[in-house]
């Protein structure tokens, strides 16, 4: 199989700045197609940007980000807007149309980009709400939703297009046990059922480790190590080892940067 | 407290400086990206009339009990200073002109700030921070096109129009009590008026003012809500931010705009 049909997703040489910051200094990432990979990395190091990126919402100081061997940052806005059609995004928040039911929220995507009759339209919206297991919510409004609702209901309409590619922000974040279960299970199952590739980005490691198939830890504005989760788990990297296994204080240390405590505490008065 | 030193104080200076011309450039770029080409997504014309309706329609209210009693007060105020001169009947010829040469461009358009230039930063900065505009973005579909635009174009629309139902309830306010209260002689209230009302120098000029006005306000106040900072601090400093400048460029355009109509060089 040849580079170009094994990975759907690849960053080469990237590199991202915000402002004086760089948030990522010559990454290179390649998402094999078909598969579910794991971004994982402590907070603020830069997961969602990475996304952001892979989504060309952002620009790439340098490098290249390739989708299916386009490369995005040449495209112009009208191309990406095509582009992005092969593409689903799950928000961490679900993002969905506040003003718009669940049922025109799913619909959104195929009313905008498509000419087909009002019935298919909610034949496919069903089928879709029925796969996250939310036919019978189609009547209700985005604020009469829990939040694991809100992006199962925010993943059907990712997938209303019938997307090559899905990303996921954060889809585990401030869910409780049974809704962080169905996500879980939903991009697996979604991802084998539809044979896309799915790249979720997440800090919440036991939850990705179990449905990824590939990770990459990412940290100090490079890629800290990448692999299965197993090979990750026995990984004798500190950084990885710190995040992989949650020990307060290493690498990164538990303290902000400060004078000295000693000092700090008798130098007053 | 960290102490700044005069060259840091200086350079934060110059960088507030360069931070005013970059947001003025992006203004300019969004409105143009916003206004020129088609959108591919959606019905416009859908879109646009169900922005009318929040926009303008549901601004109705404020403008039309502001105005009758903004028609009022100019009555009651002009009668009695011009009544102690015998010229009592002026009233209607007063309050028309002063209507529709300032007060109704004016007012309007800070009503209108207030109402819709408000309610418009908020809904695009909340779209923005709950992540809609990007979730349009990953659809394919423009949000300059989508969201913006409607909006900017019933600003455009509906402020004219709220302006001159604002001058028309004025006239009519004043008329209430001119005539029906203090008695002022109804032919004369509106013979003065017709005969000193020019269509040109006072009703287009106002309307002139009205559509700059509104060109103005929809634009900072649409900006304000795409470009604020995605939190909830954010979106209450850009509306704030929509309301203080909206207000200071209509009372600055109106000035220029007045010289330039009314100004005798």
């Amino acid at each position: 199989m040849s580079a170009e049909h094994e990975y759907a997703i690849e960053l080469q040489g990237v590199s991202f700045q915000r402002g004086a910051r760089s948030i990522f200094d010559k990454v290179d990432i390649r998402i094999p197609r078909g598969k579910v990979t794991g971004i994982m990395g402590p907070s603020g190091c830069g997961k969602t940007t990475l996304l952001r990126l892979i989504a060309a919402e952002l620009r790439p100081s340098a490098g290249d980000v390739r989708v299916a061997g386009v490369s995005l940052p040449k495209l112009s806005r009208d191309e990406l807007f095509d582009m992005r059609k092969q593409m689903g995004v799950l928000f961490q928040s679900g993002a969905l149309f506040t003003d718009l039911d669940v049922f025109e929220n799913v619909a959104f995507p195929l009313r905008v980009h498509t000419q087909l009759p009002e019935e298919m339209i909610r034949d496919i919206v069903l089928m879709k709400l029925q796969a996250v297991g939310l036919r019978g919510a189609l009547e209700l409004m985005p604020d009469e939703l829990s939040g694991g609702m809100k992006r199962r209901v925010a993943l059907a309409r990712a997938i209303a297009l019938d997307p090559q590619i899905l990303l996921y922000d954060e889809p585990f974040v401030g869910q409780d046990p049974i809704a962080m279960g169905v996500l879980v299970r939903l991009i697996r199952l979604l991802n084998d059922a539809l044979g896309i590739t799915s790249v979720v980005v997440s800090h919440d490691l036991a939850e990705t480790a179990s449905i990824a198939d590939y990770l990459y830890v990412v940290g100090d504005a490079q890629v800290l190590g990448q692999g299965t989760p197993a090979e990750l788990m026995e990984s004798d990297n500190p950084r990885i080892r710190q995040f992989m296994k949650g020990i307060p204080d290493g690498p990164v240390p538990f303290h902000f940067p400060a004078p000295d405590y000693r000092e700090d505490l008798l130098g007053r008065g | 407290m960290r102490r700044i030193s005069p060259l840091e104080r200086l350079r934060l200076f110059g960088r507030a400086g360069i931070d005013v011309v970059a947001t003025l450039g992006r203004s300019v770029l969004f409105l143009v990206s916003a206004l020129c080409g088609r959108s591919r997504a959606g019905k416009p014309l859908q879109l646009l009339i169900k922005q009318l309706f929040a926009v303008g329609v549901m601004s109705l209210a404020i403008i039309v009990v502001s105005g009758i009693f903004i028609g009022m007060v100019l009555a009651l105020q002009g009668y009695n200073i011009l009544v102690s001169y015998g010229s009592e009947q002026a009233v209607g010829q007063m309050v028309a002109l002063t209507l529709l040469r300032e007060l109704g461009p004016v007012v309007t358009a800070l009503l209108f700030a207030g109402r819709a230039g408000s309610a418009l930063t908020a809904e695009i900065g909340n779209m923005k921070s709950t992540e809609q505009l990007s979730s349009l973005e990953m659809i394919g579909v423009d949000p300059l096109k989508y969201i913006v635009a409607p909006r900017l174009w019933a600003g455009f629309i509906s402020m004219p129009l709220l302006a001159m139902i604002f001058c028309v309830v004025g006239i009519w306010g004043a008329a209430m009590v001119a005539v029906d209260w203090l008695g002022v002689y109804e032919g004369s209230f509106w013979a003065n008026m017709q005969n000193s009302v020019s269509f040109y120098d006072d009703v287009l000029n106002g309307v002139i003012k009205s559509i700059v006005f509104a060109f103005v306000v929809t634009w900072i106040a649409v900006f304000q809500g795409y470009d604020c900072e995605p939190t909830s601090e954010g979106i209450s400093r850009a509306t704030t931010r929509t309301v203080v400048y909206a207000s200071l460029a209509v009372l600055g355009l109106d000035f220029i705009l007045t010289a330039l109509m009314f100004g005798d060089f």
